[in-house]
C-alpha cells in the first residue's frame, strides 16, 4: 500500500479520535472529580453543534461566523450546563451509579425532545468559509482542510486542560477534591462550588466539542446516542478520570476503526467493543485510570 | 267540501315531496367529491408532504374550475396531519373516513404509515393512493384492491438505479464499484439486491469492497479516505436521509465527487432545489417524478404552468406524483362514470391512465402504476435557477417492474 494513502488514512483516524477525546474528555473530568456518570453529556453535545448553528446563522455572511460560533456554543452551553447541575446533578451525587445513569438517561431524553421543540426536526446544516471548502494534499493524497482544525482542537483541549490541572491553584483543587472531598472539605474549600464549576467545564468542552462537530455533515437528532456509546468505550479503555488515558483511548478507538474498516469493514464497530471488553475483564480502571474509590 | 280536503292532501304531498328532495341534496345542490389527504404535515415527512398537497390542490382546482369529476361533484379536500407515525396515520383516516364521509384518501409520505393505514381504506371500502410512499409491500402483500400505488415502488427504484449504472458502465467502460451500505435491514437488503441483479446485467463488473457504516454514523472521514485511495469506477450507496446528507457534506471538501463516480443515490427536485449551491454537481442519481424529464407531455406543461402560477416555484417530485394521483382518481371515476367507490375501484384496475408522466397503466396483479424511474447527473442548466438532472435515462415501469410470478411467490409464502 502507498505511503500517502496510509498517511491519509492515519490523519482520518486521528480526526476521528480527536472528536471523540472532545466529547469524551468533559465526560471523564466528571466522573472523576465528581463520580457522576452523566449519559446526558453527548445530548449536552448535540446541543453544542445546534447552538453553534444558530449563531452561525445570525453571523452568515461573515467569514469569521464559524471561527466565533464554536467557542459560543461552548460558553452558551456551559451554562445549560451550570443551571443544570443546580438543578438536578447536584442532587444526584450521593446515588449509586445505575441510579445516575438512570436519572442521567432521562435527562438525555427531556433535552432531545427541547432541542425537537426549539430547533425543530429539520436537519441543520453549515456552509463553511471558503477558506476551509477545497482538501489540503499531505503527500499527495487529499485531505479535508477543516480537519486540520479539528485535530489541532482536540490537542488544544487536552494541553489546555493538562495546564489547567498541574499548574494552576484552582488545578490543584479540583485534583485534591479527586482524591479526598472530606480533606479539601475540611480545609475550608466550598466543595459544592467546586463540583459546580467543574461540572460546568465539562459541559462546555461537550459545546465546544459540539460546535466543533456542526460543519461536518448535518446536526440532526439522534447524533447523541450514535456518539454516547463510542465515548463510553474511549473512557473504558483510556481509565475514567484520566486525561492522558482519555486521549489515548480517542486516538486508539479512531486508528483501529480507521484501519479496520479496510480488513474487514463489516466489523470495524465490532473490534471497538472487543477491545473494550477485553480491558473491562483484563483492567477494569482502563489503560491509565487507576482502581476506582470506594 | 271534498274539494277542501283535497287542498289539504295536495299541499301535505307536495310539501314531503320537497322536503324529501331537499334531504336528498341532489336538486338544491350538488354533491361534492369528499377527498381525504392523509400526510405527515410535521415530522420527518413535512417537507415532501407540504410539496405533494400543493400539487393535490393545483390538480384539484383545475377539475373543480370544470364542475369536479364526471362534470358535477365538485372535490372537497379534507385534510389530516398524521405526523407520519402509523398510530397517528390509522386514526386520522378513520376519522376522515367516518366523519368527513370521504371516498377516497391520498395517504402518506412514510410507507409504515400507508402500511398501517391499508387495511382500514379496505373494511371501510375506501380508496387508498399511495403517491410518495414507495415500500413494495404497500402492494405486494397483504393486498387490497382498494390499494393504488403511483410511485416507483422500492423494487422498481433498486432495479432502475441497477439497469441505469449497467448501461453507464457499458458506455464509460467501468470495471470495479465499492458499495457503502448503512449496516441495518434497508441498507444491507438494498446492497445484497442491487450486487445480485448488477451481476445479472453487468457481469464485468467485480465488486472490490463492500463498506458498512453504523446507521446514524456521524463520522465518515476513515470511509471517504479508503474508497478514495481504492479508485473504484464507481461508488453505490445505500445510504438514506441524514447519513446520505452527512456523507455528502463530508466527503465534499476533499474533492471526493469529482474523482468518484457516486452513483444511484436519491437525490429528488426538492434537495436540487433547496440545495442548489451545495448538492455535488456530477453525482449520479435517481428520482421517481422530475418535471423537467416530461416537459414533451402537454399535461406535464400545463402543470408546471399552473402550479409556477400559484406557488411561484417549481414543483418537486411530490408535487407531481400528488398531482397525478388527483388524475388517476379523475379517469378511474371517468371510467366508472360514477363516483361510487366499489365501481371505481374496478374501473381502475388495470386502466391505462394519462398523467404528467405519459400514458401509464395500473398492473391488474397490484394495482402499481407502471411509472418510470429516472437516472441522471447533477448539473447546472441555465434554463434553472437550481441543478437538474442531466443526460437522463428513463427505466420504464415494464422494465423495472418485479416479475408477477415472484409477487404470487410471495402472497402465498405469507399466507403460510
Amino acid at each position: 500500500m502507498e505511503f500517502s494513502f496510509l498517511f491519509s488514512q492515519f490523519l482520518s483516524g486521528l480526526t476521528y479520535g480527536m472528536i471523540l477525546f472532545l466529547v469524551a474528555s468533559g465526560l471523564s473530568l466528571i466522573f472523576g472529580v465528581m463520580n457522576i456518570l452523566n449519559f446526558a453529556h453527548a445530548t449536552l453535545w448535540l446541543i453544542g453543534a445546534y447552538f453553534c448553528y444558530s449563531f452561525w446563522y445570525l453571523m452568515q455572511g461573515y467569514n469569521f461566523a464559524l471561527w466565533v460560533s464554536i467557542p459560543l456554543a461552548g460558553f452558551a452551553c456551559a451554562a445549560v450546563g451550570w443551571v443544570t447541575e443546580i438543578v438536578l446533578i447536584k442532587h444526584i451525587y450521593k446515588r449509586e451509579l445505575h441510579e445516575q445513569l438512570l436519572i442521567t438517561y432521562a435527562l438525555a431524553l427531556i433535552f432531545a425532545d427541547l432541542i425537537k421543540i426549539v430547533w425543530g426536526p429539520t436537519d441543520r446544516l453549515i456552509a463553511r468559509p471558503p477558506a476551509i471548502q477545497k482538501p489540503v494534499f499531505i503527500f499527495g493524497a487529499p485531505f479535508d482542510s477543516y480537519f486540520i482544525f479539528v485535530i489541532l482542537a482536540g490537542f488544544a483541549v487536552a494541553l489546555g486542560l493538562w495546564w489547567f490541572l498541574k499548574y494552576t491553584r484552582y488545578g490543584h483543587i479540583v485534583k485534591a477534591a479527586v482524591f479526598s472531598r472530606e480533606m479539601v472539605g475540611a480545609l475550608g474549600i466550598p466543595i459544592p462550588k467546586i463540583y459546580t464549576w467543574v461540572f460546568t467545564l465539562g459541559i462546555f468542552i461537550a459545546g465546544f466539542a459540539g460546535g466543533v462537530q456542526a460543519p461536518i455533515g448535518s446536526v440532526n437528532l439522534g447524533m447523541d446516542i450514535a456518539i454516547i456509546i463510542q465515548a463510553f468505550c474511549v473512557v473504558v479503555i483510556g481509565g475514567f478520570g484520566s486525561l492522558l488515558g482519555t486521549l489515548v483511548g480517542a486516538i486508539i478507538v479512531g486508528e483501529v476503526f480507521s484501519f479496520a474498516i479496510l480488513y474487514w469493514p463489516a466489523g470495524a464497530m465490532v473490534l471497538i467493543f472487543v477491545i473494550t471488553a477485553a480491558i473491562l475483564i483484563i483492567r477494569p480502571w482502563g489503560l491509565f485510570g487507576t482502581p476506582m474509590r470506594t | 267540501m271534498k274539494s277542501k280536503a283535497l287542498k289539504i292532501v295536495f299541499v301535505f304531498v307536495a310539501l314531503v315531496f320537497l322536503v324529501g328532495l331537499a334531504g336528498s341534496g341532489k336538486v338544491m345542490s350538488a354533491e361534492p367529491y369528499n377527498l381525504g389527504v392523509a400526510l405527515g404535515f410535521t415530522g420527518t415527512g413535512t417537507l415532501y408532504s407540504k410539496d405533494q398537497l400543493e400539487g393535490i390542490h393545483v390538480a384539484v382546482d383545475e377539475i373543480n374550475a370544470k364542475g369536479g369529476f364526471l362534470g358535477k361533484y365538485p372535490i372537497k379536500v379534507f385534510q389530516r396531519d398524521t405526523q407520519t407515525k402509523p398510530d397517528v396515520g390509522v386514526r386520522e383516516v378513520k376519522d376522515l373516513i367516518l366523519r368527513d364521509k370521504v371516498r377516497a384518501v391520498i395517504n402518506d409520505y412514510s410507507s409504515a404509515v400507508a402500511v398501517a393505514v391499508k387495511p382500514i381504506c379496505r373494511e371501510y371500502k375506501t380508496l387508498h393512493i399511495a403517491a410518495i410512499s414507495n415500500s413494495e409491500n404497500i402492494t405486494k402483500i397483504n393486498y387490497s384492491p382498494y390499494t393504488f400505488q403511483v410511485v416507483p415502488n422500492s423494487y422498481m427504484q433498486a432495479k432502475a438505479a441497477v439497469l441505469a449504472i449497467a448501461k453507464m458502465a457499458k458506455d464509460k467502460g467501468w470495471k470495479e464499484y465499492v458499495t457503502l451500505a448503512s449496516d441495518y435491514e434497508w441498507g444491507r437488503s438494498t446492497q445484497e439486491e442491487v450486487v445480485k441483479e448488477l451481476k445479472k446485467v453487468a457481469p464485468q463488473l467485480k465488486l472490490k469492497k463492500e463498506f458498512w457504516p453504523r446507521l446514524g454514523e456521524t463520522q465518515f472521514t476513515s470511509f471517504i479516505t479508503s474508497i478514495m485511495a481504492m479508485k473504484p469506477d464507481f461508488v453505490y450507496p445505500c445510504l438514506a436521509s441524514k447519513d446520505n446528507v452527512s456523507f455528502i457534506e463530508q466527503a465534499r471538501p476533499y474533492g471526493f465527487f469529482e474523482k468518484v463516480t457516486f452513483a444511484g443515490g436519491m437525490v429528488s427536485v426538492t434537495e436540487l432545489i433547496i440545495e442548489a449551491k451545495t448538492v455535488p454537481r456530477g453525482l449520479v442519481s435517481i428520482t421517481r417524478a422530475p418535471f423537467f424529464a416530461h416537459l414533451d407531455v402537454p399535461m406535464m406543461v400545463n402543470f408546471v404552468k399552473n402550479y409556477r402560477a400559484k406557488y411561484k416555484k417549481y414543483p418537486s417530485d411530490w408535487a407531481v406524483m400528488g398531482y397525478d394521483a388527483v388524475y388517476s382518481l379523475k379517469q378511474g371515476i371517468e371510467k366508472a362514470k360514477t363516483i361510487d367507490t366499489d365501481k371505481v375501484k374496478d374501473a381502475m384496475k388495470g386502466l391505462t391512465v394519462d398523467l404528467t408522466r405519459g400514458k401509464l397503466r395500473f398492473r391488474p396483479i397490484d394495482n402499481q402504476l407502471s411509472c418510470s424511474s429516472y437516472v441522471g447527473v447533477v448539473g447546472d442548466d441555465p434554463k434553472y435557477p437550481f441543478p437538474i438532472l442531466k443526460d437522463v435515462i428513463e427505466v420504464k415501469g415494464a422494465e423495472s417492474e418485479r416479475p408477477e410470478a415472484e409477487i404470487v411467490a410471495a402472497r402465498k409464502a405469507e399466507q403460510k
